[in-house]
């Protein structure tokens, strides 16, 4: 079964971690069984997001066959500046959509640089995956909140509430036809829940991926643990994916 | 030998959860599991899932161990319940906070814990919700209990990762079981603290335990040390006999 990994990261500085070459970093995510990544900075979350999404387009620049790039902005840096920011990683950077870590990036959802920053994206076509499942900044049900007021844009909860709140992401996904789960830490009997509850379009399978060694490897046990059927694990690993943003692969 | 510290059964009147745990521990090869009643019954019919869960234990002496559970807000009937649960042949108490409504730290506890204290019984809680059952929540109760072992529940998933070891670090008589938590964490909390302070648990039905097996083979332990998690430990901690 063909997978496409919605959830990883490209290695920095941050977290423990060391940069590692993108054609090493590709061959891993290739032996643990992928056929292609959506790929995030994970040094950008924590500050310079202009410069890291061009550590990240540029590392992802002869391999965009394999990898989705999506560039982080910082709303504190105020709507003009992470609107302008957004339009130059579209127009010269060629990225893919938007990765927003509300938790580490130590902004409110209810901020009011999120609206006009969300809707934008939309506009640009960027799906937007956030980090959830993590009080205070990023419950469920507060990334719901702004999807409901930007109905046009992709929003996906990149955790799918994180095991504490699973139960309040299936809820959103149930109510706003604009959000997104994407299974992604989400432990294995849970996992089979939001399976059970949501549309299984808006289901997406992720890994955090680049973090660590065997989180994909693990993160498609997981998934081939659950009691779902071959044909709804296709449109999680692969269909919806490769419906929102394809790639060749 | 496989030794499972983390099981939840909710609906023990009806066989069939029972029934799928059984085919879980044959399919994965787990010799033994210690089981917490879930749910409702860690919240409020504490009488009634002991109750079933002794049974249980009863008739399968090989496969189970169970934990008691208990409602500290219970207060002197908290206490009466869990001496009951021990003298029908549970071996534990396991704490919920977030399902029982309390603090960790909270002193309501402290009366069930006397009992553990005095009867040697481990206590599981459950950890990794915040504001109620943290990380160095437990270690206070752990220092406050020094005699009492306990065990770091989920090893504190999701979001706690970064508070395992250093609450491992200040209480020799806390432990931390796998189940849930990635693995990079795991090898913080063997290289803190050595490896017989770490139990392996599946978190079913949470997590499952064919993916949580597979994460501790896939860490590449040394086979002394990989033994101790996944069973040793176990076995001394809960007094299980070969
Ligand atoms: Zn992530």
């Amino acid at each position: 079964m063909k997978i496409i990994d919605a959830h990883t990261h490209l290695p920095g500085w941050s977290f423990g971690s060391r940069p590692r070459p993108i054609r090493e970093l590709r061959r891993a995510f290739e032996d643990e069984g992928l056929a292609g990544a959506w790929l995030f900075t994970t040094d950008g979350l924590l500050g310079e997001p202009a410069r890291n999404n061009d550590i990240l387009a540029e590392a992802v620049a002869e391999h965009r066959d394999f990898f989705a790039p999506f560039c982080t902005v910082n709303p504190l840096d105020g709507t003009d500046a992470a609107i302008r920011e957004l339009d130059r990683c579209k127009s010269k950077l060629g990225m893919r959509g938007l990765k927003l870590h509300p938790w580490v990036q130590a902004f409110s959802m209810m901020h009011p640089a999120v609206e006009p920053v969300l809707a934008h994206a939309g506009n640009l076509g960027f799906p937007v995956i956030f980090h959830d499942g993590t009080p205070p900044y990023t419950s469920s049900l507060q990334i719901a909140a702004l999807a409901e007021k930007a109905p046009q844009t992709t929003i996906i909860l990149g955790h799918a509430g994180l095991d504490d709140l699973y139960e309040d992401a299936i809820l959103a996904c149930r109510r706003h036809p604009n959000i997104y789960l994407c299974l992604c830490s989400t432990s294995g009997g849970y996992s089979e829940q939001i399976i059970r509850h949501c549309p299984v379009e808006r289901l997406l399978f992720g890994s955090d991926g680049g973090f660590m060694p065997n989180l994909i490897k693990l993160a498609i046990a997981k998934l081939h643990e659950t009691d779902a059927p071959a044909s709804v694990l296709r449109k999680i690993f692969y269909d919806n994916p490769q419906r929102l943003l394809p790639l060749p692969a | 030998m496989i030794i499972d510290s983390a099981v939840c059964l909710a609906g023990m009147a009806d066989s069939a959860p029972t029934k799928a745990w059984l085919d879980q521990m044959a399919r994965h090869a787990i010799t033994h599991a210690v089981v917490a009643p879930a749910d409702g019954y860690a919240a409020v019919y504490n009488e009634e899932g002991n109750a079933l869960l002794a049974r249980l234990v009863r008739r399968y002496p090989k496969q189970l161990s169970g934990l008691a559970v208990a409602n500290p807000w219970l207060g002197t009937k908290a206490v009466g319940l869990l001496e009951k649960a021990f003298d029908d042949g549970l071996m534990g108490l396991f704490l919920c906070p977030p399902r029982q409504g309390f603090r960790l730290t909270e002193s309501i506890v402290d009366p069930l814990l006397e009992v553990c204290c005095r009867r040697h019984k481990p206590v599981y809680a459950h950890t990794g919700t915040p504001i109620c059952s943290e990380p160095f929540q437990l270690a206070e109760l752990a220092r406050r209990f020094p005699e009492v072992t306990f065990i770091m529940g989920h090893a504190a998933y999701p979001d706690f990762w970064y508070d395992v070891a250093g609450a491992l670090q200040q209480a020799p008589n806390l432990l931390v079981e796998t189940s849930c938590q990635v693995a990079a964490i795991i090898q913080q909390a063997l290289d803190a603290v050595g490896p017989e302070r770490v139990l392996f648990g599946s978190g079913w039905p949470r997590s499952k335990p064919g993916v949580e097996i597979l994460k501790i083979r896939s860490m590449g332990l040394a086979d002394d040390i990989f033994e101790k998690v996944m069973h040793t430990n176990a076995a001394n901690c809960w007094g299980l006999k070969p």
